[in-house]
Parts: structure tokens; C-alpha cells; sequence
């Protein structure tokens, strides 16, 4: 009943519509630039817009096949058997590549598969391309497993990564769990989503503003005395502005991860949902399909704006009015986006992955972890558990704050 | 039903806003006169739990505010000095919001708040948004909101302020209305609010309690003290330096004094019957002398 009153009070105030539309309408046009701006090449120039989209999802049509080690190693042959033929090769006096029809009829429409591939038995550092391929010598069959596992396994023994060997064992048995041979497919829109997340900053900011007068709004309007001197001012009233901040909260979120994926995926397509981030990059450890992914993924988000939302609610019950919750707020939320991680090891590195913003990108292939004593945990899993324990820290700490409010 | 206030101190740094209050205050109406500043706000609010004190208890039914917890908050209504609204509520939204904060149930929420409504005068504008209220109508929202559950305590800080007289006259009305069976009290820095409905008269100055006295007898102190006589506007001068005035008053070209003192301060001058009024201005007079002196020439 209280709850529901107080979710009203959010509700009908003009500013909550305000700031809802403009985030909404933000968070759609964020994520729906990719949309607007995609664009991909033919021989004939470039194919915009839907019509792009259309093309490329036509080139993969004839891709989405198992990759076995047989399919890989014909696709490898193929690829050295064009830079057998002279007038297939350009050169930029630097490297090799192929030019003409070969390339534009048989490297063109499986670019990403063949850098795919490449970059599976390239040196960690190196970044490779199709014109890597020919220096490969697979006489004796591709391989292309082994060779993943071994990739992995040099990235985790990397000295700069500073990992210990339990992490090292955390990832290594984490990887083994991918199923092989990967289906490929086309996968754009999970791909154009996959790395947008950050862009749900502006939406979770944007529930802040809505949530930040909740208690504070009452001291600045006045209410607070005859509030707190009412029979459940101190006590079922602060259980009731809390469930209605969670519950618009949660409504919001939901609203703005519609507003970003419905224009991606219905421009893209829904398809590749079933299929392995591997076919992405080989050296991704989770065993995830692309919509478990993005499932996951803004389950943490979701979790870091319970946390959010509950620091704003503990500001608001300790601050005198909700312009100076925005203004601790702000930077909370917002600094952690103009601090660049340098590595992936080291404290710096390591606590720039658990802030709010760096916590909506989830890194899926850097192998980010933490070890507390024997217990290794991935960076995904410890922002779930920092942000629902913040959460529920803060909470009944706001609640407290309100609950000793001194009216003067 | 007994509300015991034992040795309240509320300190600010080093300014005591309220110093050593006590008083067991059972069914009435209580006028908690002081001037401004002299700690009534900080006191009720105390009373009413959202300001902690420094020092002190208090206790109802012999039971602490703690013990008590929401049992004795549903047992209070409360009325707070320049308090505020939401101003995109309209007034029925308001009291029915204040209902389900006060624990009412829905029907009788309902019905609560349509009679009070009725009694302030505010039926009509009932579905207006409080925004667009006046003064007056927010003042009478705001006392219908402190008694929707009935409250055996009535904490009312200055509700008469920011009226007009006629105003202030229907306000008191309705504040003795409310009364029955219930501790009220009422604070003001203006004589004339409390002195037709208040029982007991406690006077504030600087956070002390001046004077707990029923007001049957709350002049006795100062009767025969009172004295009125006529001076020239230049020995009126020279008088109200001399002498504790109450009153000044022009009167064809002569000036009429009323003062306190022991014995008489002219040969002319004849005793008065001594009021409220002039015990607030004997107390009061230096800090408040012209707000005090203003309200009370208008009272004549
Ligand atoms: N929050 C506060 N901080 C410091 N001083 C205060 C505060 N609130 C009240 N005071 C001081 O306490 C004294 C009593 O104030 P108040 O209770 O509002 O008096 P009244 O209601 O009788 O006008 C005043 O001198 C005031 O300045
Ligand atoms: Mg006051």
C-alpha cells in the first residue's frame, strides 16, 4: 500500500518522465548508431544500411558450417592455393595480399572466419590476417583445437598478465569447457551489443536522477517532520520508498535494455544466439553462446545498478537536497570512464575492472581475475557478488540514515 | 494519559536552544508562548521524535519514545513551524498519502480525510494541487493532516502564523474543536492565539521555562503591578527608559503609559487589571518590544 503510493510519488513526477524520455531516447540512438552508420563493401563499392546488412547476411549464409579440423584445413588450402597464382598478389612492398576477384569473391565475403582462423595460430602479440595463412604448414591436417588450446595457454602464461597458477588452472579448465568443433554463423547484432553495454551508463545515471529525491526530496520540501512523526515514518514507509526505488529501477532497466537491443536485433537479426563467443575469438575462454553472454552480462549490470541505486539512496537520505546526490554521484559513475586499464594485472588494473563503468564491459577474453587466498574467481563473478553485497549494505544503511534524520 | 518532558536540553554548539525543560503534561491545551528564537520549534520537535536531545527524556505513560516506537507515534499528530507539501499533490491526495504513512486503513483514511477536509473549509479545493494554495489554506491542510489519526498528542508550532485576523479567529476555533481529551499544545509568539483556549500557559524564554501556570492564575503574579497613567510625549521618554513598559499609546497629544512595577510610579496612576499580554511584555518586552507592542495596540 505504501509502496505503492510512493511509487506513484516517482511516477508522476514531470522530471521522472523528462529524464526517462531523454535517456530513453539516448540509449536508442547510442545503440542504435551502429545500425544507422553499418556499412560493408563489394567489388561495386559500398552497400549501406539494411541493404548492407542484407548483403553481408547473405554472404553467411553459405558459413554457417561446423568448423572442423578437415573444414579449416580446406579453407586454409584454398586461401594458399590464390597465393600460388601471381596475378592474385598485390604487394605494398611491407606484405602480401590478394587483389582482384580473388580476393573479392574468395576472401571478402569470409574475411572475419579467415582473421578467425589466422589469428588462432598467431603469436599472441601479432594480429593476423587472411595473408598469414600461406606461411602455415598443415601437411599433416589442421589442428585448429590443439592449436586453440595451446594459444590460450601461452596467453595465460604470459608474464604480463601476472596470473598465478591457480588462475591459470581456473582458466585453462574453464576453456576446456567450450564444446568443439564451434559452429560458425553470423552473429552482428550479439556482436554490436556484446560491445555497447558501457553505453547503459547514461540509463543507470538516469534512474539515479529519478531515485536521488526519494529521501532527500523530503527534507528539501519540508515533509520530513511530519513524516518521520508519523506512525510508520521511521519504519514500514522506508521499506516501502525502498521496494518503489527497486521497482522502478528494475522497470526502467528493463525498458532501456529493450530500447538498445530491440532496433540492434531486429536490424541484425536475432541470429547467432546459439552460437559460441569462440567463433568472435578462439582465445575467449567462457563456454557461453552469445545470448547467454548478453544475458549474463546485464545480470551484472543489473546488479551494479541495485548497487547504484542503492548509494543513492543512502546519499539521499543523508544529503540535504537531491542536486547534491548527483554531484557525488557524477563522478562515481563517470571518472572510471576516463581511466584507461594499462594491462590487465596489478591493482590499478584490477580494481578499474570492478567500478561501475568498466563493470558493464564484460571483457569476456582478457582473463580478468581475482584470488582470494585458494578461491579463484573471474571478473564476472565477483562483480555480481560485490555489487549485490554493496547492495545489500546499503540499503538498510540508507534506511538508518533516514530513520536519524534531524529535522532543523 | 501523562507526557513527561524531564530535564530536555538540546545544544547547538554552545548555544543552548533548549535548557532543562520539564513539565507533566496531561489532557488540555497547552500555550507555549516565547518570542522568536526562544526555543519552542526545537522543543516540539523533540517532542515529536525527529530532533534527538542532547540531554533528557521523554516519557509517555511512563514509557520512553524508544520503548514505545511506532505506538507512540500513532498517538501523535504534528503540525511543524514553515513545513512543507508536495506541490503536485492535490490536498484529498495529500491526507490520504499522510493516512497510509499514519497507518490508517483504507476506509477509515477515506473517511477521516473528507470530514477534515470538511472542518478546515477545504472541501471545495480538495482536488486542487496544493501549489496554488494559499497561506491560509496550506495552514489548515496542515492541521487537518496532524489530527487524521485522531492523535491524543497535538503538537502544533505556530499554526496561526502567516494568517490574516479573521483567519486567526476561525483557526482558534477549530484548534479547540480538536482539543477535547487530547494534550495540545500550541506555540505562537503572539498573545491573543492562546489567550481564549489555552488551560496553561508556558512561557519560554532563551530554552527555559519561565512560567508553568494554569491560566486561571497566570496573571496572579503581576495583579496590582499593572499601572496605567498620562505623561507628555518627553516624559514618556524619560518613563519608558525608567520603567518596564507594556504599552504605549498616543492620546490627544498626551501619551498613555502602562507599566509594571512594584508601587506606583506616579502620583496619577491608577492600577489595571493586569492580562496576559502585559505578563508577555513584562517578559518579553526587550526582545520583542515592537512585534508585541504592534499586536497588541491592534488588539484594542
Ligand atoms: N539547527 C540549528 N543550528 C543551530 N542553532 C539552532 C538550530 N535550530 C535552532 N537553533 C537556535 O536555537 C534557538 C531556538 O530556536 P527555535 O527553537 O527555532 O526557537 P522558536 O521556535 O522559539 O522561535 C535559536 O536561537 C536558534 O537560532
Ligand atoms: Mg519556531
Amino acid at each position: 500500500m505504501l509502496a505503492k503510493y510512493e511509487f506513484l510519488k516517482i511516477l508522476r513526477k514531470k522530471s521522472t518522465l523528462a529524464v526517462m524520455t531523454v535517456s530513453l531516447i539516448l540509449t536508442g540512438f547510442l545503440f542504435g548508431l551502429p545500425v544507422m552508420q553499418y556499412q560493408t563493401y563489394n567489388q561495386d563499392g559500398v552497400i549501406k544500411g539494411a541493404e548492407g546488412i542484407a548483403y553481408e547476411k547473405r554472404q553467411y549464409a553459405k558459413l554457417s558450417v561446423s568448423l572442423s579440423d578437415e573444414y579449416v584445413a580446406e579453407t586454409i588450402q584454398e586461401v594458399q592455393g590464390l597465393f600460388k597464382n601471381p596475378d592474385n598478389i598485390g604487394n605494398d612492398g611491407n606484405e602480401q595480399f590478394l587483389i582482384g576477384d580473388a580476393y573479392w569473391n574468395k576472401i571478402a565475403p569470409r574475411e572475419k572466419l579467415l582473421n578467425l582462423i589466422a589469428n588462432t595460430y598467431s603469436n599472441p602479440k601479432d594480429i593476423r590476417g587472411y595473408n598469414d595463412l600461406p606461411d602455415l604448414d598443415i601437411e599433416d591436417g589442421a589442428s585448429f583445437y590443439k592449436t586453440m588450446k595451446g594459444k590460450v595457454k601461452t596467453l595465460l602464461n604470459d608474464p604480463s598478465r601476472g596470473l598465478s597458477d591457480k588462475q591459470k588452472e581456473y582458466w585453462g579448465n574453464m576453456a576446456d569447457q567450450v564444446d568443439t568443433p564451434l559452429q560458425y554463423g553470423y552473429y552482428g547484432g550479439w556482436e554490436i551489443i556484446i560491445s555497447s553495454f558501457e553505453l547503459l551508463m547514461f540509463a543507470l545515471f538516469a534512474i539515479c536522477i529519478v531515485i536521488a529525491p526519494v529521501f532527500s526530496g523530503e527534507y528539501q520540501a519540508g515533509t520530513d517532520a511530519v513524516i518521520l512523526s508519523a506512525k510508520y515514518g521511521k519504519t514500514k514507509l522506508i521499506t516501502a520508498k525502498t521496494a518503489a526505488s527497486l521497482l522502478f529501477g528494475t522497470a526502467a532497466f528493463i525498458l532501456h535494455i529493450i530500447v538498445a537491443c530491440a532496433p540492434v536485433l531486429i536490424a541484425f537479426g536475432t541470429d547467432g544466439f546459439d552460437l559460441p563467443l569462440q567463433i568472435a575469438n578462439t582465445a575467449i575462454p567462457y563456454p557461453f553462446t552469445f545470448l547467454q553472454a548478453v544475458l549474463i552480462n546485464i545480470g551484472i549490470i543489473y546488479f551494479v545498478l541495485l548497487a547504484v541505486i542503492g548509494l543513492t539512496l543512502l546519499l539521499s537520505a543523508k544529503m540535504k537536497s537531491p542536486y547534491l546526490v548527483l554531484i557525488i554521484l557524477v563522478p562515481i559513475l563517470f571518472i572510471p570512464m576516463f581511466l584507461a586499464p594499462n594491462g590487465t594485472a596489478g591493482i590499478y588494473n584490477l580494481t578499474l575492472f570492478l567500478l561501475p563503468y568498466r563493470s558493464a564491459m564484460p571483457e569476456f577474453g582478457k582473463y580478468i581475475s581475482y584470488q582470494f587466498g585458494g578461491l579463484v574467481l573471474d571478473a564476472l563473478t565477483v562483480r555480481a557478488v560485490l555489487y549485490g553485497f554493496l547492495t545489500i549494505i546499503m540499503l538498510p544503511l540508507a534506511g538508518l540514515g533516514f530513520r536519524r534524520h534531524q529535522v532543523s | 494519559m501523562e507526557l513527561q518532558l524531564q530535564n530536555l536540553r538540546k545544544q547547538y554548539g554552545r548555544k543552548c536552544a533548549v535548557n532543562n525543560v520539564s513539565a507533566d503534561l496531561v489532557p488540555g491545551v497547552y500555550g507555549l508562548l516565547g518570542a522568536n528564537g526562544a526555543g519552542k520549534t526545537t522543543l516540539m520537535r523533540m517532542i515529536c521524535g525527529v530532533l534527538k536531545p542532547t540531554s533528557g527524556s521523554i516519557r509517555f505513560n511512563g514509557k520512553t519514545m524508544e520503548q514505545l516506537g511506532e505506538k507512540y507515534y500513532a498517538r501523535l499528530g504534528y503540525m511543524p513551524q514553515d513545513f512543507g507539501f508536495y506541490p503536485e499533490f492535490t490536498a484529498r491526495e495529500f491526507m490520504l498519502y499522510m493516512a497510509a504513512v499514519k497507518g490508517l486503513g483504507k476506509r477509515r483514511a477515506k473517511k477521516r480525510t473528507e470530514a477534515l477536509l470538511e472542518m478546515v473549509n477545504l472541501s471545495d479545493a480538495a482536488d486542487k494541487k496544493i501549489k496554488t494554495y494559499s497561506g491560509g489554506m496550506k495552514q489548515r491542510l496542515g492541521i487537518a493532516q496532524a489530527e487524521l489519526n485522531s492523535p491524543s498528542i497535538l503538537i502544533l508550532d505556530e499554526p496561526t502564523a502567516g494568517l490574516d485576523p479573521k483567519e486567526r479567529v476561525r483557526f482558534r476555533n477549530l484548534i479547540s474543536d480538536f482539543a477535547r481529551e487530547k494534550i495540545v499544545i500550541l506555540s505562537t509568539h503572539i498573545v491573543s492565539d492562546v489567550s481564549s483556549i489555552a488551560d496553561t500557559i508556558l512561557m519560554m524564554k532563551q530554552g527555559s521555562f519561565l512560567l508553568q501556570e494554569p491560566m486561571s492564575t497566570v496573571t496572579d503574579s503581576i495583579r496590582g503591578k499593572v499601572w496605567e497613567f498620562f505623561v507628555d510625549e518627553r516624559a514618556a521618554e524619560k518613563c519608558c527608559r525608567e520603567f518596564s513598559v507594556v504599552n504605549l499609546r498616543h492620546e490627544n497629544g498626551m501619551v498613555r503609559l502602562r507599566v509594571i512595577e512594584q508601587a506606583a510610579p506616579t502620583k496619577n496612576a491608577k492600577t489595571a487589571e493586569p492580562g496576559l499580554e502585559d505578563l508577555f511584555m513584562f517578559h518579553f518586552g526587550g526582545e520583542n518590544q515592537e512585534q508585541g507592542v504592534k499586536e497588541y495596540v491592534g488588539k484594542i
